[in-house]
C-alpha cells in the first residue's frame, strides 16, 4: 500500500538547514494498522505530511499503492489525495463555518461526484459515526469525540484506502477516545489501511505494528522488537 | 464548481460582514470615482457623424496674418471669410458642401397666442441635412437656388413644429422672423448630436439649432453672425457690404468627398484656389489649408478639457489606490481563513481548485461594488450636472454601455485585487494548519 | 528607541501587508498633494477680485420682434421706467454683459497707426452711467457725461473721442503710470481717443482669458442695424435684487409687448464662467476626502487583522512585563515606520506626478510647502487610523499567552 525508500526531508531557512527526515525506509501493506510514535521534533508529523501528499520530499521514492507520486503535479497529487487517502487530525480541523452536512460535502465536491451522489455518501457516512441526526448543525455545537466522529466520517466519505491520523485522540478524554479508537478499529477491519500518529503507547499498542521515529529515521531496534514481540505472539 | 465556489463566496462575505463591507466600499468608491469621469469623457468623445466618418471634412484655410498663426504658432482659423466661402461653394467636386454660421431672430405668429421668443437660427446652404444624414418629416430642404438668392423660407426642428404647430405638416405655412414673414418648407426629425461636432467653435455641448434658414439672406437681412468674429488688421468698414468682402472669419464650412480621388481633387482644387487669391494679394501666410474628418475635429477642437483629462488619470489612480487596498484587504481575509484552505488541500482540493475559489471570491466583491459603483456614478454624475449648471446635462448620463463597463471595471479591479492574494492561499503549505497547535 | 529593530524584523517577515499599507500612502500623497495645488490654484482664480457689485446686478436682454423699431427711444424710455422703481441704484445700457462669457475685443495702441506694440482689451459700449451701474471705483480722472454718449453700429469705427479704462489696462499701455489724459487708439486708427477715467477694476467677459482684466469702456449706444437688440445693466441696493427682478419683466413688457425679454443676473453668469472651476474644485475635494476615508479605513483593517494574527505574541509579551503603553506603542511605531516610508515614496512619486501635470496640461507647479503639508496630514491620518487597533491590541490580556487556542 504505502512503501517509502530513502525518503529525506529537509527545511532550509537563511541560516540553517535541517534534516527532518533522512535514509527514511518504511513499507505499509494492504489492511495494516500501523501506529508511529517518537518524541516530539522526531519527523512523525513530515513523514505524515509526506505520506498524505501534503509535502514533497527533499529525494527518495515514495510508492503508494504502486503508483511512484515523486513525479506527479499538484492537480495530480490532490486527485491522488481526494481518492485514496482519508485524513483525521488531532484538532478535528471541521470548516467552522459549515454544518456537518457541508463539512462531509467538501471532498466530493473536489471529487467531481453529482449532488445526488453525494448526499447518498454524506448521509452514510454520518449515519455510519451515528450523527445522521445532526446533519445540519455546526461543528461548534458538538462535543469533541462528536467533532472528531465527523471528521472521521469526512475522511471515509470518498472511500479511501488509506486512513493518515495525526493524534486522533489527543484532544479527547479517555472514555471519548476509546470511543474514536474501536471506531478506527472498525475500519481497519473492513479493509481500510491506518497509519496513526501518537504518542499515547497504550493506543500505539493496539495496532498491528509500531514504528518508531528518532531522529527522522525508522528506528530499527524498536521495530524489530515489535517485529519479534509480534513473531512469538 | 462554479456554483460551489460562488456559494462559498457568499458564506465567507457574509462571515466577516465588516471586512467585506470594507472592500465592497473600496471597489464601489473606487469604480464611481472613475465611472463618473469615464463617463463624462466618454459621452464627451461622441462622434454623431461616425458612420460618415471616411467623407465628410472639415475645412479650414490659412486666411490669417502674416506675421503670426491664428492661435499657438500653427494654428489655422477654425472659420472662413465669407469672401472665401462663397468662391469654395462654386466647387462642383464636393458631391455636397456647407457652408454655415449660427445667428437668431425672434420668432412671431400672426393671430397667435404664442408668445414671441427668440430662436436659434442656422443660416446654411440647403445641403446641410443631406450632409449631415438628417432626415425630414414633412417638406424637404430648399432650393439650390436659395443659397445665393435671397428667399424667405426656412426648416424647422420637430421641436419648433411642435410648439408652433403643434406638430402638424407646416410645410407652406408662414412665421414672422424679426416681424419678416418666412414660409416653412420642412420639418426635420429631432437631431441633437452631443458633442455639437458640426458647430465646436460655439460651446461643443449646446443645443441644436431651432430654425434652419438658407444663406442667400445675408445682404437682404444684414446677417451678423451670432457665433464668432474673428479679425487680424483693421479694414475700414463702413457698411455691410465691406464686412461680407472683409478679411473677417466666421464661415463655418463641411464638405463631403466620395472617395480618396475626389479628396485629392479637392486639395488641387483648395490649392490653386489659395495660389490665384495670393496674387490678388490675400493669404499672406504659406499655403495651407485643412481637411479634417469628425472623428479628428472633436480632438482637435479640444472638446474633452485638460481639465477632463486630469479628473480622467485622477480617477484611475483612485481606483488603482482602492484595488491596492482591496489586496491588502483581501489578503488578510485569506489569510484569516488559511486554515480552512489547508483542511482542504488535505481533502483533495488542489492548489488551482483553491486558487480559483478564492478569485471567485474576490470577483464576487466586484460585482456588488460594480453594482454599487453604478450608484455612486449616477450619483457623481448628478453633482457634475448641478456643478456645470445645465451646460452638461446631455452628457452627464450613463448609457447602459457604460452600466456595463463599470460593472467589469469593479469585476476586473477585484479580480486583479485578488489575484496576489489567492495565489498566495494556494501557495501557503497546509500542513502548517493542519497540525494543532 | 529598542524597538525599532525587532519592529523592522517583524516588517521583514509581513513585507508585503506592509508594502501595501506604504504603496497606498504613497499613490494616496500623490493624488492628494496634485489634487490640492490645483484646488488652491482654481480657488485662487475663482476667488479674484471682479470689480463690480456682483450680487446685486441684474442683467436685461432684448430683442424686438420686428426690426421696425426706435431703439433709441425705447431706451430712453426703459430706462426712465427703471430707475424710480423702489430698490434700484442705476439702470445703463450695455453691449455685452461683463462676466458673462460673451465680449469683444480689440486690440489698443498708444501711438497712432499702429499694427504691432498695442494691448488687447475688452471692449464695452456703455451708457452714462455704466460705473455706477456696475457699483465700479474710479480711482482717477472722471466719469461719463450723458453728453459723451455717441450711437455706434456693428462696424467698429469708433466715433468717441473718450475712455475710461481699468488700472490694468493702463498700466500695460502706460507703465510710467501717467495713463489719465494720455490718448489710445484703435488698430492702424489716427482716432485719438482720450483717457478721461480709470477704474480700480473689471475682469471683462472671459475669466478664463489670459487677459482678463484688460477692459475699455466707450460712452456710446450700439444699435445694430438690421440685428436690433439691447442690453440693460440694473444694479440694486444690497438684498433687492430678487424683488426687483421679478418686477422688471413685467414692467418692460407692459410697456413695449412687441419684443423678446431674457433676464439674468451678474452672480448667475459668474458661477456658470466658473462652473469649471468650481467643478474640478467641488471633484478634487470628494477625491481627497473619499480617498484619505478609504486608506484610513484600509489601514484599520488591515492593522486589526495584523494585530489579531500576532494575538498570542502580545500576550506572551505582557506575560513577560511588557506594559499596555509598550505594546501601544510598538504598533503606533510600527504604522509611522510604514507611513514613513509610504509618505517618502509618495514624495517622489507626487513631484513626477505633477511634472507630467505641468508639461501635458498646464497646471500648476506643486510648492514644497503644499506636498509637506499634505504629507503631515497623512501622517497624521495613518497614525490614527492604526490607533484603534493598536488600542486593543494593548488590551489584550497576558492569560492569551497560556491559552490554547
Amino acid at each position: 500500500m504505502l512503501k517509502m525508500h530513502n525518503i529525506r526531508k529537509s527545511f532550509r531557512t537563511d541560516t540553517i538547514e535541517t534534516h527532518a527526515l533522512r535514509d527514511f525506509n518504511l513499507e505499509v501493506s494492504e489492511g495494516e494498522f500501523v501506529s508511529v510514535t517518537g518524541p516530539s521534533g522526531s519527523g512523525k508529523t513530515t513523514f505524515l505530511n509526506i505520506a498524505g501528499l501534503l509535502e514533497t520530499p527533499t529525494g527518495g521514492q515514495y510508492l503508494l499503492d504502486g503508483q511512484d507520486v515523486s513525479g506527479l503535479n499538484d492537480r495530480e497529487r490532490s486527485r491522488l489525495r481526494n481518492e485514496k487517502i482519508g485524513f483525521i487530525f488531532q484538532g478535528f480541523n471541521l470548516i467552522p463555518d459549515l454544518n456537518l452536512f457541508d463539512n462531509i460535502d467538501v471532498p466530493l465536491r473536489y471529487r467531481g461526484f453529482n449532488a445526488k451522489e453525494r448526499k447518498k455518501r454524506i448521509e452514510k457516512s454520518l449515519e455510519q459515526v451515528g450523527l445522521a441526526a445532526r446533519a445540519k448543525h455546526l461543528p461548534a455545537q458538538l462535543s469533541g469525540g462528536q467533532q472528531q466522529r465527523v471528521a472521521i466520517a469526512r475522511a471515509l466519505a470518498g472511500e479511501p484506502r488509506f486512513l493518515l491520523a495525526d493524534e486522533p485522540t489527543g484532544n479527547l478524554d479517555s472514555l471519548m477516545a476509546r470511543q474514536v479508537m474501536e471506531l478506527l478499529e472498525f475500519i481497519n477491519e473492513w479493509g481500510t489501511t491506518i497509519v496513526m500518529v501518537t504518542h499515547d503507547p497504550d493506543l500505539a499498542r493496539r495496532a498491528h505494528r509500531n514504528i518508531q521515529i528518532v531522529d527522522g529515521q525508522v528506528s530499527d531496534l524498536h521495530q524489530n522488537a515489535l517485529g519479534n514481540e509480534a513473531a512469538t505472539a | 464548481m462554479f456554483g460551489y465556489y460562488v456559494s462559498l463566496a457568499l458564506r465567507s462575505l457574509r462571515g466577516t460582514p465588516v471586512l467585506s463591507a470594507l472592500m465592497v466600499a473600496a471597489i464601489a468608491v473606487g469604480v464611481g470615482a472613475s465611472m463618473t469621469t469615464l463617463t463624462l469623457n466618454y459621452m464627451m468623445s461622441q462622434n454623431a457623424l461616425q458612420h460618415k466618418d471616411d467623407r465628410l471634412y472639415a475645412v479650414q484655410l490659412d486666411s490669417w496674418a502674416p506675421e503670426k498663426a491664428y492661435q499657438n504658432d500653427t494654428q489655422m482659423p477654425w472659420e472662413l471669410t465669407y469672401r472665401d466661402a462663397q468662391a469654395l461653394l462654386r466647387s462642383d467636386i464636393p458631391s455636397r458642401q456647407v457652408a454655415m454660421h449660427r445667428w437668431g431672430a425672434t420668432v412671431s405668429q400672426e393671430n397667435s397666442e404664442l408668445r414671441p421668443f427668440t430662436a436659434q437660427i442656422r443660416v446654411t446652404t440647403r445641403d446641410f441635412f443631406a450632409l449631415f444624414d438628417i432626415p425630414f418629416i414633412y417638406g424637404n430642404t430648399w432650393h439650390k437656388s436659395s443659397d445665393q438668392n435671397p428667399t424667405r423660407e426656412v426648416v424647422l426642428s420637430k421641436k419648433t413644429n411642435e410648439k408652433l404647430f403643434n406638430g402638424e405638416n407646416s410645410v407652406g405655412r408662414s412665421i414672422n422672423l424679426n416681424g419678416e414673414p418666412f414660409t416653412v418648407v420642412g420639418v426635420i426629425e429631432h437631431w441633437n448630436p452631443t458633442p455639437k461636432v458640426y458647430d465646436l467653435n460655439n460651446g461643443a455641448f449646446k443645443n441644436s439649432e431651432e430654425i434652419y434658414m438658407p444663406f442667400g439672406l445675408h445682404r437682404q437681412l444684414q446677417i451678423y453672425s451670432w457665433g464668432n468674429l474673428n479679425g487680424w488688421k483693421s479694414e475700414d468698414i463702413s457698411n455691410y457690404e465691406d464686412l461680407l468682402n472683409s478679411h473677417y472669419v466666421w464661415v463655418q464650412y463641411w464638405v463631403e468627398l466620395d472617395n480618396e480621388k475626389k479628396k485629392h481633387d479637392y486639395e488641387n482644387f483648395l490649392a490653386a484656389y489659395i495660389e490665384t487669391q495670393k496674387t490678388k494679394g490675400y493669404f499672406p501666410r504659406p499655403l495651407k489649408f485643412g481637411l479634417t474628418r469628425p472623428s479628428e475635429w472633436l480632438v482637435v477642437n479640444e472638446v474633452l478639457s485638460d481639465d477632463n483629462r486630469i479628473l480622467g488619470w485622477l480617477s484611475l489612480a483612485f481606483l488603482l489606490v482602492c484595488v491596492v487596498n482591496a489586496v491588502a484587504l483581501l489578503l488578510a481575509k485569506f489569510l484569516r481563513k488559511a486554515p480552512e484552505a489547508g483542511v482542504r488541500r488535505a481533502l483533495g482540493a488542489s492548489r488551482k481548485a483553491i486558487f480559483s475559489q478564492h478569485l471567485i471570491e474576490s470577483g464576487c466583491i466586484g460585482l456588488i461594488g460594480g453594482v454599487m459603483g453604478i450608484l455612486l456614478t449616477l450619483l457623481g454624475l448628478s453633482l457634475i450636472r448641478t456643478l456645470q449648471m445645465g451646460r452638461l446635462d446631455q452628457i452627464a448620463s450613463m448609457d447602459w454601455v457604460m452600466m456595463l463597463a463599470a460593472i467589469g471595471l469593479a469585476i476586473l479591479a477585484s479580480l486583479l485585487a485578488g489575484i496576489y492574494p489567492a495565489w498566495r492561499i494556494s501557495n501557503t503549505n497546509p500542513s502548517v494548519y493542519l497540525k494543532t497547535q | 528607541m529598542l524597538e525599532i529593530k525587532p519592529i523592522l524584523s517583524a516588517l521583514w517577515r509581513n513585507k508585503i501587508a506592509a508594502l501595501l499599507i506604504a504603496l497606498q500612502l504613497a499613490l494616496t500623497l500623490a493624488i492628494v498633494s496634485n489634487a490640492s495645488v490645483i484646488i488652491s490654484d482654481r480657488k485662487e482664480k475663482t476667488a479674484r477680485p471682479t470689480g463690480i457689485a456682483v450680487e446685486d446686478i441684474i442683467t436685461v436682454n432684448f430683442q424686438p420682434v420686428s426690426q421696425n423699431y426706435d431703439m433709441q427711444t425705447a431706451v430712453a424710455a426703459d430706462l426712465d421706467l427703471i430707475r424710480p422703481i423702489p430698490g434700484v441704484v442705476e439702470a445703463t445700457h450695455s453691449n455685452h454683459f461683463p462676466l458673462s462669457g460673451s465680449g469683444s475685443a480689440s486690440a489698443y495702441y498708444n501711438q497712432p497707426s499702429q499694427e504691432t506694440g498695442g494691448e488687447v482689451a475688452n471692449y464695452y459700449q456703455v451708457g452714462a452711467e455704466f460705473i455706477q451701474a456696475m457699483g465700479m471705483k474710479l480711482i482717477a480722472g472722471r466719469n461719463f457725461d450723458p453728453s459723451d454718449i455717441q450711437v455706434a453700429d456693428l462696424t467698429e469705427n469708433r466715433e468717441s473721442s473718450v475712455v475710461i479704462v481699468t488700472k490694468q489696462f493702463a498700466e500695460k499701455l502706460f507703465p510710467e503710470g501717467d495713463a489719465l489724459g494720455k490718448y489710445i487708439y484703435g488698430d492702424r486708427s489716427s482716432h485719438p481717443i482720450e483717457i478721461i477715467g480709470i477704474v480700480e477694476r473689471n475682469l471683462g467677459g472671459w475669466v478664463n482669458w489670459s487677459k482678463a482684466g484688460n477692459a475699455v469702456f466707450f460712452p456710446e449706444m450700439l444699435i445694430a442695424e438690421g440685428n436690433l437688440f439691447m442690453r440693460y445693466l440694473v444694479r440694486t441696493e444690497p438684498g433687492q435684487r430678487d424683488s426687483v427682478f421679478n418686477q422688471l419683466e413685467e414692467k418692460l413688457s407692459q410697456r413695449d409687448p412687441h419684443r423678446v425679454i431674457e433676464m439674468d443676473t451678474i452672480e448667475n453668469f459668474l458661477h456658470k464662467s466658473y462652473s469649471r472651476d468650481n467643478t474640478m474644485i467641488k471633484v478634487l475635494s470628494v477625491v481627497i476626502g473619499l480617498l484619505t476615508f478609504i486608506i484610513a479605513l484600509g489601514i484599520v483593517g488591515l492593522t486589526t487583522f495584523w494585530i489579531n494574527q500576532r494575538r498570542k505574541q502580545i500576550g506572551v509579551r505582557r506575560a513577560l512585563g511588557a506594559t499596555r503603553a509598550a505594546i501601544g506603542r510598538y504598533f503606533l511605531l510600527e504604522n509611522g515606520m510604514i507611513a514613513s516610508a509610504g509618505i517618502a515614496l509618495g514624495m517622489a512619486a507626487a513631484q513626477i506626478a505633477n511634472r507630467m501635470m505641468v508639461e501635458s496640461y498646464g497646471q500648476p507647479q506643486l510648492p514644497l510647502p503644499t506636498m509637506l503639508s499634505c504629507a503631515l496630514i497623512l501622517l497624521i491620518v495613518s497614525l490614527t487610523a492604526a490607533l484603534v487597533p493598536a488600542l486593543r491590541a494593548a488590551n489584550i490580556s497576558p492569560a492569551t499567552a497560556t491559552r490554547n487556542v
